[in-house]
């Protein structure tokens, strides 16, 4: 099988938190547990400060998936913020709707800075639901854009 | 505060369907405090409207600003330049600000985002709901600060109707009846007497019955 | 801030030994204010641990995580490091010894020397560094990062003095040196000189004199290393090939019967330190290579260890074989032939391998057993420094206090916390020293505002660790082509201190103004990266680093070339982010001096003892009526220690301390704060009473629960009891024990299993130790010890001989097959498979004894982790910092862990910890101010529509709506979430560090290649 071409592959930007997320993404590399390499991270200090305007963004930019991670419910190191990254993250899954953006590509998890493992699953679980989902409608307008331009 | 909400997405593509640089305008005022049309609102439309153009092969140019408000003029001029370089404005203000843009832009179109809804106060974060009618006579220092006009589905001006029950409006259980939280109100504050007053007949002319309405301040006229 | 002054002229503290613990050590007394000489015999400081390629069980480069470690002992200034250095005779008593030190000759002006390397090249045969571990490699260089960064010469091997004088052009070669002498004066010493590592010569059986083929642990450590002789390629010493199979043996020179096959006590960390090898091994040069691992017991009992040891066998493909083997031949085809006999077989097996690794343990030779005569302190039978359950660094001799290897076989871990709680027991007789008029000349801060971007990118090559999956060159080539970067290079170890020094003369010449680092985590590194910009000139909020290694090298290991695809993305994203990077200012606020201690068992007591003796008022909270916690149910050590005494004393001088408010009966509700200033409220007594305390540093010590899984019968059969049950029963009803006459003892009952996977750590010396005290009480009690893998550590080893000694009978069990209790009237029918006879074995016991271990108490750990908001571990343990380097430290800033509420572990591991933690909390607490950083939301007020949004949203209740009707938000309050900046509808708040244009421009990065 030849190897994949990062340039057909589906981009995921995960917004991780500070505190758990990008933390449970770190101890997923010190444990070497591989996870697919479609998965971007961004930091941000709390799933809270993921601005329904950042996933939309991402969408148009053209990310096939978006995953915002945050800490456990009750977990969250500012207290709340992931609760509200919650209800942000429905938001914009009915905004995508309208839109005609699947909003299954847009998905929230919830991880403690110990589970490396459930990082990486949560990793490996978006990629192959996106690669089944293909490209955003955004992403395939945005490459077909491209090619003509070239 | 007058409160509004964002027309589906669906009918604003509608109403911008032929055009291809669109300026959407928010206003910093009323509609962004109730999450309606201020700057991030004006954003998350302009991102949702470019994808949705892109999805459907026909991309277009977006310009995104947000006034201080809308509904004067000296802010609407702001605009100017922009709107040099748009076929379309797309108003995120209520309607008080679409049409200002309107008056101010003769030969552009000028489009709502928005469905002005009503005069309101936030019940709690997130929920507004209505309290004003503006109907231009006010009458709450004798209906306990309850307005009979904006809070009773009938506008009933001297009592409930036979329809409440249990506290509540007949056309909802979510919607209190107007008349129950006055006399409750009123009791409250041993004023029941005034409950006992009969209303004459209201006089809708200050309402808008006798026609659009203005009021006009010789002292700051210039 | 003041600390108490015990007297007029401020001490010093003595280090002997600059590895891991001795530089733990001194940087706690360095960062508590103390001043430190720092010594260490050889040309460059951090011990064995220097030689090591990766560490487990996060199989992470050390020189990576050392040299930062090492970066900050070489810059603190109230540390003299002198290498080269030994003591050479002590006078004087605590308070005050009188220390005569002894320095080589280096032969270099360290002022003069920039290990620019001419001197190597022209005269390799007299420039050491400490000599290569391998007995047949060529010299190589032990640690490519060594501080000092000078090379030494060795005058006796040198030929042509005038030539080697000549080469240098600094002219830093000093022929002439002679050894210096010096008396000092100490308040305190600490020996941590490590231990020597075992030579297997004079085992002839195995070979190591005869075949190159056989090197021990430490050698394949060096032929896996990056900087090691063979470059990091696995070869075989005897004809560099590669090697298709490799055998470990465990336990050479450890476990010995005879002493003329070593030491009868455990090494500790051989069995994850093989682990380990066959991993990398397997990571790095092929799944294909076969690796044996030829045990006795594979004892991996640390935290997190045991998922390690399962990962191996089931996932890495590991094989262990459980036997002793009895010797090795050269075969005909080169190859090594090993002869044993495993466990489930009758006649010996022949099987070749290509390479044979030894797990030589430790040893304390000559050179230490000479330390300990000179500081005059007790040594056990084997040499190592003794020191008693209640007092785990103290040594005979008042003042002297030791950390690491010399107190007992143990792993880094152990050992860093030692290294603390050293650091915390010597400050108590050294106070702190006179502040610094500063820690560090700072250059001004140049403004960059208005300057035109110019951003440099250094891409770390970490060794294997970054370099052995990303093409490092092509990255470094896609940056310098990213906008604005007008410089993009390899700087191989980014946080060394020699790529340090290179990033900030670089910017200062350049004059960079945004920097990225495409190194490792933000989260471990960025602090350093930040003050190393400040160094340079600019603002410190003006870098940022691309995770390079945990989130892709690490992680994308099977398929470098997308690996590479990604870094590529995470540089691009990352320069578009460092060019909206703008200055901003920190934000510190002066901390509470007091501390809080969760928990008022053997280790919560021994903390709040040791702050308060360092005169810092503590606020100890237990939720019992009465301190001492689980220890108050255990009466015996291994060691025959009266637990009960020890505790009592503990429980005495924790209710007679001044300085201790000791709150029982006690819930704590809640916690609320900033860093330095923490509230926590509680209710306290049957009342429920509200109280409240301030407090700047948190100590959970809230400890595990004995484990009561109902399994064997237990709490349906009146003959089955927990170890743990024993403690008392054996203490007060011995003739109960007396009426028994078959006992069976059943290991690992509710650990080691799926639910909880780690190993309890205390379970089989409990077992041993309860066999010795039956027999003790009844010799003619015939015992049955049913277990997994007998785990018997360091010296309790011994114990375990003398248990089998005595006969108790040690049987093997499988987890797939376990043993069936049965009731059997009064007794118990006990039924087991015996590997050896291959049979299974029936017996009537009188009594089961079953090794329960320990869990975390899951109703308070849950509720208290909330509260504080700490992470724990899948097994609900709190989770420390750094697993290795960091075991006290918990990921939030001010907060720290001792005892069981960290893992499972002893008496005297509980108390190390705590007084580590009391070194810990010192070292926070010394700065007197804490600084918050610079990510706070700020308003824009002309955009602000006074919504109250951010009023309602703030979880803080910071933001208000001021005079001039727009939001306002208190820098010296905010906590930093950006919660207020997410919801804003005018945006107009932003977090600065993390505002929105910068968030934008990460995604903008990372599709301009896909949308141009």
């Amino acid at each position: 099988m030849a190897a994949p071409t990062p340039e057909l592959e589906p981009v995921i930007v995960a917004f991780c938190c500070h505190y758990c997320a990008y933390t449970a993404a770190d101890q997923a590399g010190a444990q070497r547990l591989e996870y697919p390499s479609n998965v971007k991270i961004v930091r941000v200090p709390c799933s809270g400060k993921v601005d329904a305007l950042h996933m939309l963004r991402a969408f148009e930019r053209g990310a096939d998936g978006v995953l915002v991670a945050g800490c456990l419910e009750g977990d969250c190191h500012f207290s709340t913020g992931n609760l509200r990254a919650r209800k942000k993250v429905a938001q914009v899954q009915r905004l995508l709707e309208e839109i005609g953006v699947g909003p299954e590509r847009l998905e929230l998890l919830l991880v403690s800075a110990g589970m490396g493992s459930n990082f990486a699953r949560a990793a490996r679980e978006i990629t192959q639901k996106i690669r089944a989902l293909g490209p955003s409608p955004i992403s395939e307008a945005i490459a077909a854009r491209a090619m003509n331009r070239a | 505060m007058i409160t509004a909400e964002r027309k589906p997405l669906e009918e604003i593509l509608q109403s911008v369907s032929s055009f291809d640089r669109i300026l959407i305008v928010g206003c910093n005022e009323c509609v962004t405090v109730c999450a309606a049309g201020g700057r991030k609102e004006v954003g998350l439309l302009a991102s949702a409207l470019n994808m949705s153009m892109l999805k459907a092969g026909r991309p277009v140019q977006l310009t995104e600003h947000t006034l201080e408000r809308q509904c004067d003029p000296e802010y609407v001029d702001e605009l100017a330049q922009l709107v040099t370089g748009a076929d379309a404005i797309l108003s995120m203000a209520c309607g008080c600000g679409v049409q200002e843009l309107a008056r101010r832009y003769r030969d552009k179109p000028v489009l709502p985002a928005l469905n002005t809804k009503f005069m309101g106060a936030a019940e709690r974060p997130g929920v507004w709901a209505e309290r004003c009618a503006g109907c231009g006579n006010c009458v709450l220092g004798v209906t306990g600060g309850i307005c009979p006009i904006a809070r009773c589905s009938k506008r009933l001006m001297n009592g409930p109707c036979g329809g409440s029950g249990n506290g509540k409006c007949e056309i909802s259980d979510e919607v209190d009846c107007a008349w129950q939280l006055i006399w409750d109100r009123l009791k409250a504050l041993g004023k029941t007497d005034l409950y006992e007053q009969n209303m004459d007949a209201k006089d809708w002319r200050p309402a808008g019955g006798g026609g659009p309405r203005r009021i006009v301040r010789e002292d700051l006229t210039e | 801030m003041t600390h108490p002054e015990t007297s007029k002229t401020p001490g010093k503290v003595l280090v002997v030994g600059g590895g891991m613990g001795g530089i733990r050590t001194a940087l706690d007394l360095a960062e508590s204010g103390r001043d430190v000489v720092l010594i260490d015999r050889s040309a460059s400081i951090g011990g064995l641990m220097t030689q090591l390629d990766r560490t487990f069980p996060t199989n992470n480069c050390d020189l990576c995580t050392l040299s930062p470690h090492l970066s900050e002992a070489g810059r603190a200034l109230h540390i003299d490091l002198r290498t080269l250095t030994e003591v050479t005779a002590v006078s004087g008593g605590a308070g005050s010894f009188q220390v005569t030190l002894t320095t080589a000759p280096r032969h270099i002006d360290l002022d003069r020397c920039t290990a620019c390397g001419d001197c190597l090249r022209a005269h390799p045969e007299c420039v050491t560094f400490t000599p290569g571990l391998d007995h047949r490699a060529p010299t190589c260089m032990r640690y490519p990062r060594s501080i000092p960064q000078a090379y030494s010469i060795d005058l006796a091997r040198c030929s042509d003095l005038e030539d080697l004088v000549a080469c240098c052009p600094l002219g830093a070669i000093r022929p002439q040196e002679d050894p210096v002498v010096v008396q000092e004066t100490f308040g305190a010493v600490v020996l941590s000189p490590g231990a020597d590592v075992y030579d297997p010569t004079p085992i002839a059986t195995l070979g190591y004199s005869l075949f190159p083929d056989v090197v021990t642990s430490l050698e394949y450590e060096r032929i896996l290393s990056a900087s090691g002789p063979t470059g990091g390629k696995l070869q075989r010493p005897s004809d560099g090939s590669a090697p298709k199979k490799v055998a470990w043996l465990q336990c050479v020179g450890s476990r010995a019967r005879r002493s003329e096959h070593g030491h009868s006590y455990c090494s500790s960390a051989c069995c994850m330190f093989a682990i380990k090898e066959a991993i990398v091994t397997k990571e790095r040069f092929g799944a294909q290579i076969e690796t044996t691992i030829f045990n006795m017991d594979i004892r991996t009992s640390g935290k997190g260890y045991e998922a390690y040891y399962q990962r191996a066998k089931d996932e890495s493909g590991i094989r262990f074989v459980r036997c002793r083997t009895q010797n090795l031949t050269a075969s005909a085809d080169g190859a090594l032939a090993l002869r044993y006999l495993p466990e489930d077989q009758d006649a010996f097996l022949t099987e070749n391998f290509d390479m044979v690794v030894l797990s030589t343990g430790f040893v304390v030779g000559p050179r230490l057993r000479e330390l300990a005569d000179i500081f005059g302190v007790d040594t056990n039978d084997h040499g190592f420094a003794r020191t008693d359950s209640f007092h785990p660094v103290s040594t005979s001799r008042d003042g002297v206090f030791v950390a690491g290897l010399f107190e007992g076989p143990k792993d880094i871990p152990e050992t860093m916390v030692q290294g603390s709680a050293a650091a915390c027991m010597a400050t108590g007789l050294v106070p702190a020293a006179a502040p610094r008029p500063s820690d560090e000349d700072l250059p001004p801060e140049r403004d960059v505002t208005g300057e035109p971007l110019r951003v440099g990118v250094f891409v770390c090559e970490c060794g294997e660790n970054i370099g052995g999956v990303l093409d490092v060159q092509s990255l470094v080539d896609h940056a310098g082509r990213l906008t604005d970067v007008v410089l993009s290079e390899n700087v191989g170890y980014g946080c060394s201190a020699e790529s340090m020094e290179h990033i900030r003369a670089t910017i200062a010449r350049e004059g960079l103004n945004r920097v990225l680092i495409g190194g490792c985590s933000p989260r471990t590194h960025l602090a350093r990266f930040q003050d190393l910009l400040r160094r340079a000139g600019i603002n410190r909020y003006l870098v940022d680093i691309a995770n390079l290694r945990d989130q892709d090298a690490w992680v994308h290991r099977t398929s470098p070339e997308l690996a590479t695809a990604k870094g590529r993305d995470l540089l691009s994203m990352g320069v578009a982010a460092a060019r909206q990077a703008r200055p901003l200012a920190d934000h510190t606020l002066p901390m509470s001096q007091q501390v809080l201690v969760v928990g008022g068992g053997v280790a919560g007591m021994s903390a709040a003892l040791a702050l308060a003796e360092r005169g810092l008022r503590v606020h100890l909270v237990e939720r019992e009526a009465r301190l001492g916690g689980e220890a108050l149910k255990l009466r015996r050590t291994l060691e025959g220690e009266d637990v009960r005494a020890g505790v009592k004393v503990l429980v005495e001088a924790t209710e007679a301390q001044d300085l201790i408010q000791v709150h029982t009966s006690a819930i704590i509700v809640d916690h609320s704060g900033l860093p330095g200033k923490l509230k926590t409220g509680m209710q306290v007594g049957p009342q429920l009473f509200y109280r409240q305390i301030e407090h700047g540093a948190t100590v959970l010590a809230t400890g595990a629960m004995a484990n009561r899984p109902s399994l064997y019968l237990l709490g349906q059969h009146e003959a089955v009891s927990t170890q743990h049950d024993m403690e008392s029963l054996l203490e007060e009803e011995p003739t109960q024990v007396l009426g028994w006459s078959k006992v069976v003892m059943i290991q690992c009952v509710g650990s080691r299993t799926p639910e909880n996977p780690d190993c309890s750590r205390i379970c089989c010396q409990s077992a041993v130790k309860n066999a010795l005290r039956i027999l003790r009480i009844n010799p003619q009690a015939r015992i049955w010890v049913l277990y997994r893998d007998l785990r018997t550590l360091g010296m309790q080893e011994n114990a375990y001989a003398q248990a089998r000694q005595q006969g108790v009978m040690f049987v093997r069990y499988d987890p797939g097959s376990p043993p069936q209790v049965e009731a059997d009237g009064e007794a118990l029918r006990v039924v087991f498979h015996d590997p050896i006879l291959g049979d299974d074995i029936g017996l009537r016991a009188d009594r089961v004894l079953l090794s329960t271990g320990m869990v975390p108490d899951e109703e308070a750990a849950e509720e208290l982790a909330r509260i504080f908001r700490l992470p724990r571990t899948q097994e609900g343990y709190l989770l420390e910092d750094h697993r290795k380097l960091r075991p006290v430290d918990l990921p939030t800033m001010g907060y720290y862990v001792a005892g069981t509420a960290a893992s499972p572990k002893s008496i005297k591991e509980s108390i190390a910890q705590a007084q580590a933690a009391a070194s810990r909390v010192q070292t926070l607490l010394a700065r007197g101010a804490i600084n918050l950083g610079a990510a706070v939301a700020r308003v824009d007020s002309s955009r602000c529509a006074a919504c109250l949004v951010c009023v309602r949203a703030c979880p803080y209740d910071v933001p208000f709506i001021n005079a001039d009707g727009a939001s306002q938000i208190d820098p010296a309050l905010c906590h930093g979430c950006g919660v207020c900046a997410a919801e804003c509808p005018a945006k107009a708040i932003s977090l600065q560090q993390f505002d929105d244009e910068q968030i934008l421009a990460k995604l903008e990065g990372l599709f301009e290649r896909r949308t141009a």
